[in-house]
Order: C-alpha cells, then structure tokens, then sequence
C-alpha cells in the first residue's frame, strides 16, 4: 500500500467513521422525536374533531329551537299548518327560514314524515323525508333539484292543535365542513376526515391510518326511513412521516457525501503535497541541478590549491632554496582548502547541507577568503573591514561560500581587464551586519539584475549560472537579504545584509 | 304613460317579440290587419273593415283610409301582401287599399293567423335602424336607448318604456312607473300593497310543457304548487301541438341517446321552467339540469335528456309554423305541465290601455 493510499484511508476513517456515529444519532433521535410529537398531536386533533362535531350539533339544535319561537309567534304560518291552505306561503316558509338561520338543510314534515315544507329543495313537498333520532346528530342525503347532498342534522318536534311536526335542519357535509373538522391541520397537514357510509368499503387510500372514528346514525330515505349506522372516520397518511424520514435520511445521507468528498480531496491534497513523486524529468533536473552545485563548490575549493602548487611550482624552478619557506607560508592555505572540501563531501554525503549557524565574526571568515587573494594581479583588491562588527548568526562555511562566490563574480565580471574589487563591512540597519562587494567591470542592465539570482542564469562564458543563485540560497538559510545595485559599464555592488547574533 | 320592462328589447327581433317586453312594446309599433280582444273579437287595426264570401273562403280587407308608415309614405296592399303567406292561406292585392285572403278551408270567423306578429307590416329602415312600422307610435334609433325607449305618436303622446331588466321591478314602482307587466309574485305581492295600484289578471298565455321520448309515468301532482306565480293546471281540450295532422307527416328524426341519467333541462333564467324540473326531480328521481338558451335549444334538437321542461304559448296563429319552430324535432312525447299568466300593475287611473287575445297590452293614444 502506497504512502498516499494509507494517507487516504487513514483520513478517511479519522473523519467519516466519527461523522456516520455521530449522524446516525442524530437521525435516530430525530425520528424518535418526530414520530412522538406526531402521535401527541394527532391525538388532541382527533379529540378536537370529535368536540366540533358535538359543537355543531349542538349548534344546529340552538338554531332549531329558535326556529320553533319564531313559527309559534308567526300566525299566519300557523294557520295554513293547521287549516291547510295558503300553500305558496308554506312551501317557501322553509328556504327563508333556512337563509336567516344559517342552515344548509332544513324541513318541516308532518306527523306521518312527509315534507311540508323544504328549504333546500322546495320542490320536494309531500315526500317521504328522513326524520333522525330526536337528542342527537344523524347523517342523511338533503335532495336538491340538480342533486343531493349529505348533511349533519338535528331534528326537533313542533306541536300544534291537533298536529305534530317535525323540524330537521342541519349543515352540509361536504369537503369545506370536513376540512373545518381538521382546522388544525396546519399542524398536522396530513391528516383528513372522512365518512363511511352504509355500504361503502373503501375510506381512503392503502398509505393511511385511522387514528379516530366517530359514530353517527345515518338515516336513509327508504320507505320507511330507516337508520344504519356510520362513521367519520379521522385518518392520517404516512406520507408525511414517511417524508419527514425520508428528508432526514436524505441530508444525512447528504452531509455524509459531503462530507467524504471534502476528506477525500483534502487527503488527496495532502498527500500530493506530501508524496509526489518526481517526474523523470524532474528528477533530471534536480540531479543535473546538483551536480553543477557540486562541480561548483569543487572548483571554489580546487582554485586556491592549484594557486598554491603553481605558486610551488614556480618557486622550485627559480628559488627552490625558498621552497621550504613558502611551504610553510602557504600551508594554511592548503589546509584550508582541505578542511573545505571535506566540508562539502561531509555536506553532500548527508545530501542536505548542515547548517550550523553560530555567532561568526564576518570580518575574520573575509580576510579567510582573501587569503590567497582571488584574480590575476592587475585586479586591485581593496578590503574596507569595519572593526568592532557584532557577530552574525550564520554557518562559517557557507558565509566563506558567499563571499569567495561574490568575489569569484567580482573578478569575473571585469574580464581580464585592469579594475578595482573591494569587498567591505559595515553596520546595517535594524542590527544588521552589511557586507558589501562591488566592481568596476561591466556591470549589468536592469533586466540583467531582475534574472541574475536565477538558477543557470549567466552572462559569462562558460559560466554555469549556479553562483549567485547558490550565494541567495545561502543568504536566504542565514535569514538575510541579498541586493544588487549595478549599472552597465559602471560596475555592480551586492549588498548582503546578515543578522547580527 | 310611463311603462316598466322586465326583459330587454332587441330592434332586430322586430316585430315578432320574442319575450314578454318585445312583445308589448313592438305591439304599440307594429301593425296587422287585425287584432284580436281578450274575448277573442276581431279589432280593427290596419285594416279597417272586412267582408268574406265563397263560403269563408275569400275575405277582403280593406285598409284604413290614413294607413302610412312613419316616414309618410302610405301603406298599400302589395306593402302587406309581399313575402307573406303561410300552409292553407294567401295573401293577394286586390287593389291599392284591399288585400285579399283566400283559405284553403273556409272559415266563419276572421282568421286568427291575421294577427300573427310575423304578418306585420313594416320596412327596413337605413342604417338598420328600428324597422319602420305603421302603428300609431313610432321609434327611432334616436329616441331609444339600453335604459329606456320613448314611443311617439303622431297626436303628441309619448310612451316611455323604461328597462328593469336584471333590476328589482319594485323599485320602478316605487319610482312612478305608470305600468308593469310582471310574473314575478314577489312584485305583484309588494304592488298589492300599495294603494296606488291594482293588480290586474292577464290571460292565461303560457303553458309549461314537459317534452320527452314516452310520456311520464309518474303522476305529476302539486305542478301548479310548484311554481312560485300564478299557474293552474292546465284546462280540458286539446292544445295546438296536439292537433298537427293538417301539418303533414310527424318529424321522423330519433333523438340522440340518452346520457343515462335521467336529466330534466329547463332554460337557465326561467324560474317557473326551474321550479317544474325540480318537482318532476323530486317525484320521479332524476336531476333538474338548467342550460343557457343557446345550449338549451342544441340540447333540445337532439333530444340526449330524459326529459325538457319549457313554455309554448297557448294559443298560435299558425300551429304548423309554430310546431316547426318550437317543437323538437323528433316525436316528443309533449305533456302539459301547468298554464301561467303575467299579471299588470297598473297606477289607478290609468285607463288607456287594453289587453289582446294573445294576453299583450295596447295603448291607446290621447
């Protein structure tokens, strides 16, 4: 298993597996909680339906008594009821009562049940009429000319000399009076009242559940009427709690997705951060890279020693008797020279360069670096040391690295040609300790300063393009900048400002 | 005289009214040779006097002296004659002033078809305006309007018609209508009440007639309860419907399936027609369905109901032309329901009016 396939699946257990517990606890109480607070409210509605229909009837049978007070103190009504006669008069008496009272359904029928008098069908005159059991709500189909409809009525009696009536009135049943019944269900929106009558099967559809039922006699016009009993049946769907899981299963399900694909792609971020795997390509690069760095510091380290030997050299051939004497002046050099080489196969060999940054006296590793002096001798080397410098925080080896590379462009840069390097110390700003080179040879544009830091940037012949690149990573280890101020055939001056320790 | 009308008035129809308010007011407009009076006696009117001869086979009518239409022209025989005939009779110019009518079979007694609104005499006016007529009122576009129509006579006298269609007739009283012909009870009870009017019975002009495929089985009982005016049962006698052989053969046409329920269809807006379906509803099952004219008479045509429930006048001038026109077109069983009469309200002291054989007002002018 790769690093970045265990980075994965090592996220992805950290973060999903707490997340689905967690989720799924919430989904679980959430339900619990849900399907009880449905319960609760369904019960206190189906005893709230239960009330109304009480309420209405009782309603209806308030109406009906008042009714009787206004036919007793209406005469003329009276009259035709008892004489007969003045038919028109009776016949309409009905639907204006029925207006003024605010039934939907009201007759008067005689003492053997016909219809005297109909307000919500005229027309219906001596008919059989449904008369319902007195003390109570019933149920019966009021007939209109275009139809019929059904109703909750109460009856009452009306006693006249010599005659007994009946009052039926009442309210029409219809889908307005049963959404009325369930006012609430704003609460609980799935919830509805149907009724059952003689001879119906189904009441509502497979999903829903009666959760209350209410019995009402039901008074059929058969000849004679007879009474069968019914029902309003409260049922509630599942639907809705079925939906409510279904949404909190739905985000959950969501956020778990979510969830997971913000781990994955973070993981997989990571782990490209991480583990990337070098292209070939790349890969050359960086070894090529490397190699010019190595090549480069060798050089830096073999140049003092070959100056060393050719200066030997010229000494055995004309003062040999000096040869012992020289040796011993240039010794240090040699193993200075030495001790740096082995400081970077040290360095290399560990493929990373050790820093070891220790308050370093700057002028000392300078004159270090001065010795031997680097150029050819028509090249004046001024060194402007300031005394008493506080130390800088920086690796001895690769301060000298920086300076022999500012040196080696220095030089470099006047072309064989007669010109003046100085390289001096100084007090920076903000504690800073300055070090500063500068030439009098060819210097360089704008352009060429902007690129002159780059890797394998160079203006020389035969130059790798690695040593003031190389100078700004090492200034950059030591936390100081390094500045180039140069102007084409003036010379350049790099200014490195160090910390001091 | 200012006179209320409880339908509205369409120049078009003219001169054969299609309701009540048409009726009256083209009757004060338009002219035949003839009237008839409540008892059934021939009243002069365009023509002013009449022999017969060949056994009641020809008659002559002369017309009267001052016969002109509005715009002055004067009335002539070939004017009343041209266009105009019908099954068993012609209309010939005998001369310039008599027109002659040969029967077909001969009769004692003036032809009634001679006040047929459809035999009046009139002319198209420019611009289709009112037709120009020859009664003693005229009318103009320009002295009517949708609210009221004024009528002048050539002595001076107006009549002003006032519309209350879609209104409560009772407030035209209360605002000084001179006279109202009304069959809404709820009108003549409120007029009843008030001392400046009398209630005057009208003839008995309309009767309810239930039209279907077999003849009703149920006993239609309470009919004339049902209805909330003034209805009777109707009399003993045969009906013009039913006496229609001269007409030739019976309509052969079948009508359309029935819908399966039985569906009792009236015009939509006639409360008597409402009042009979529901009663027939109520007695035999059914339903009591209420249609626009338009439907109601495309319904009729193709006969898919139980059963129709409408009105046919009384008494026609020509049963055969009526048959055609308002019968369905398929062998109906066509029961009668119940007869229904308008009543007139009428201010006290008004006197210049009388009442037709066919039960329409006259007005008399000053």
């Amino acid at each position: 298993m790769t690093f970045r396939t265990r980075l994965l699946a090592g996220f992805g257990v950290v973060v999903l597996v707490p997340l689905v517990v967690f989720g799924l606890g919430i989904r679980r109480e959430m339900s619990g909680r849900l399907a009880a607070e449905y319960e609760r409210r369904v019960g206190t509605l189906a005893e709230i339906v239960s009330a109304d229909i009480v309420r209405q009837s009782d309603a209806i049978a308030a109406r009906l008594n008042a009714l009787k007070g206004v036919i007793a103190a209406n005469g003329r009504l009276r009259a035709a009821l008892i004489q007969g006669g003045d038919r028109g008069y009776v016949l309409d008496y009905a639907g204006d009562a029925m207006g003024l009272t605010g039934l939907d359904f009201l007759q008067i029928l005689d003492n053997e049940g016909h219809v005297v008098s109909s307000g919500h069908f005229r027309n219906e005159f001596d008919r059989p009429g449904a008369v319902p059991p007195l003390g109570g709500p019933a149920l019966v189909n009021g007939p209109t000319a275009e139809g019929s409809f059904l109703a909750l009525v109460r009856s009452d009696t009306l006693s006249l000399p010599g005659k007994r009536f009946s009052l039926v009135g009442g309210v029409r049943v219809d889908s307005l009076f049963l959404a009325r019944l369930v006012r609430a269900s704003r609460i609980v929106r799935e919830l509805s009242v149907h009724v059952v009558l003689p001879g119906d099967t189904a009441t509502a559809g497979d999903a829903a559940q009666i959760v209350a039922e209410v019995a009402l006699p039901y008074v059929a016009l058969e000849d004679p009427p007879r009474t069968y009993p019914a029902r309003l049946v409260i049922t509630r769907s599942e639907s809705l709690l079925g939906a409510l899981r279904r949404n909190v299963n739905t985000w959950f399900a969501v956020a778990v997705l979510v969830s997971a694909l913000l781990a994955v792609l973070i993981a997989g971020w990571l782990s490209t951060r991480f583990s990337r795997p070098m292209t070939e390509m790349e890969r050359r690069v960086v070894m090529g890279d490397l190699a010019r760095q190595v090549n480069h510091d060798i050089k830096n380290g073999l140049g003092p020693l070959r100056n060393v030997f050719r200066h030997f050299t010229q000494v055995a051939e004309k003062e040999p008797a000096n040869l012992p004497k020289v040796f011993s002046e240039r010794q240090g050099t040699v193993e200075s020279s030495i001790a740096y080489l082995e400081t970077l196969a040290a360095n290399y060999a560990r493929l990373y360069p050790q820093s070891n940054e220790q308050p370093t006296d700057i002028n000392a590793v300078v004159r270090e670096a001065l010795r031997p002096p680097p150029g050819p001798e028509n090249v004046d080397l001024l060194a402007e040391l300031l005394d008493h410098l506080p130390p800088v925080r920086v690796d001895a080896l690769a301060l000298r690295r920086v300076i022999q590379n500012l040196l080696g462009n220095a030089v470099d840069s006047l072309d064989g040609k007669p010109g003046t390097v100085t390289i001096a110390t100084e007090r920076g700003p903000n504690g800073t300790v300055r070090l500063l080179v500068s030439d009098t040879g060819r210097g360089m544009s704008k352009a060429e300063v902007d690129r002159a830091v780059d890797d394998f940037y160079t203006t020389k012949k035969g130059g790798t393009g690695l040593g003031l690149s190389i100078v700004r990573r090492l200034v950059l280890d030591a936390h100081g900048t390094l500045r180039v101020d140069s102007h084409p055939g003036k010379g350049s001056k790099f200014i490195v400002e160090l910390p001091s320790a | 005289m200012t006179v209320a009308l409880t339908d509205s008035v369409e120049p078009t129809h003219a001169p054969v009214g299609r309701n009540d308010a048409e009726r009256l007011v083209f009757r004060q407009l338009y002219e035949t040779l003839v009237r008839f009076d409540c008892e059934g006696r021939p009243v002069p009117a365009l023509a002013e006097s009449w022999t017969s001869s060949d056994g009641g086979r020809r008659w002559s009518f002369t017309l009267r002296a001052d016969a002109q239409f509005w715009d002055g022209a004067p009335v002539t025989a070939r004017d009343v004659v041209v266009g105009r005939g019908g099954v068993g009779y012609t209309l010939n110019p005998i001369d310039a002033r008599t027109v002659g009518v040969w029967l077909a079979k001969g009769s004692d007694d003036v032809p009634a078809f001679l006040a047929d609104p459809a035999l009046a005499v009139t002319k198209p006016a420019p611009g289709g305006d009112w037709p120009i007529g020859t009664g003693r009122y005229w009318v103009t576009g320009g002295t009517a309007t949708p609210e009221e129509i004024r009528a002048y006579s050539s002595g001076g006298d107006t009549l002003l018609f006032r519309q209350a269609s879609g209104k409560d007739a009772r407030d035209l009283l209360d605002a000084g209508v001179d006279l109202l012909v009304t069959r809404d009870r709820a009108v003549t009870d409120y007029a009843a009440t008030q001392s400046a009017f009398t209630v005057v019975d009208l003839p008995w002009d309309r009767v309810y007639v239930l039209a279907s495929v077999e003849p009703p089985t149920t006993r239609l009982d309470g009919l004339e309860q049902a209805v909330r005016g003034e209805a009777r049962r109707p009399q003993g006698g045969g009906f013009w419907w039913e006496e229609l052989r001269a007409c030739g053969p019976a309509p052969a046409g079948a009508p359309t399936a029935s819908t399966g329920a039985r569906r009792i269809a009236y015009v939509r807006g006639d409360p008597a027609a409402r009042d009979l379906a529901g009663r027939i509803a109520a007695l035999g099952g059914g339903t009591a369905a209420g249609l626009g004219p338009a439907e109601f008479s495309r319904s009729l045509t193709g006969g898919a109901g139980a059963g129709y429930v409408f009105a046919l006048p009384r008494r026609v001038p020509e049963a055969c032309r009526a048959a055609r026109d308002l019968l369905p077109p398929w062998p109906a069983a066509v029961a009668p329901l119940v007869e229904t009469r308008a009543r007139a309200v009428v201010r006290r002291g008004q006197s210049r009016w009388t009442v037709d054989g066919d039960g329409t007002l006259h007005f008399v002018p000053q």
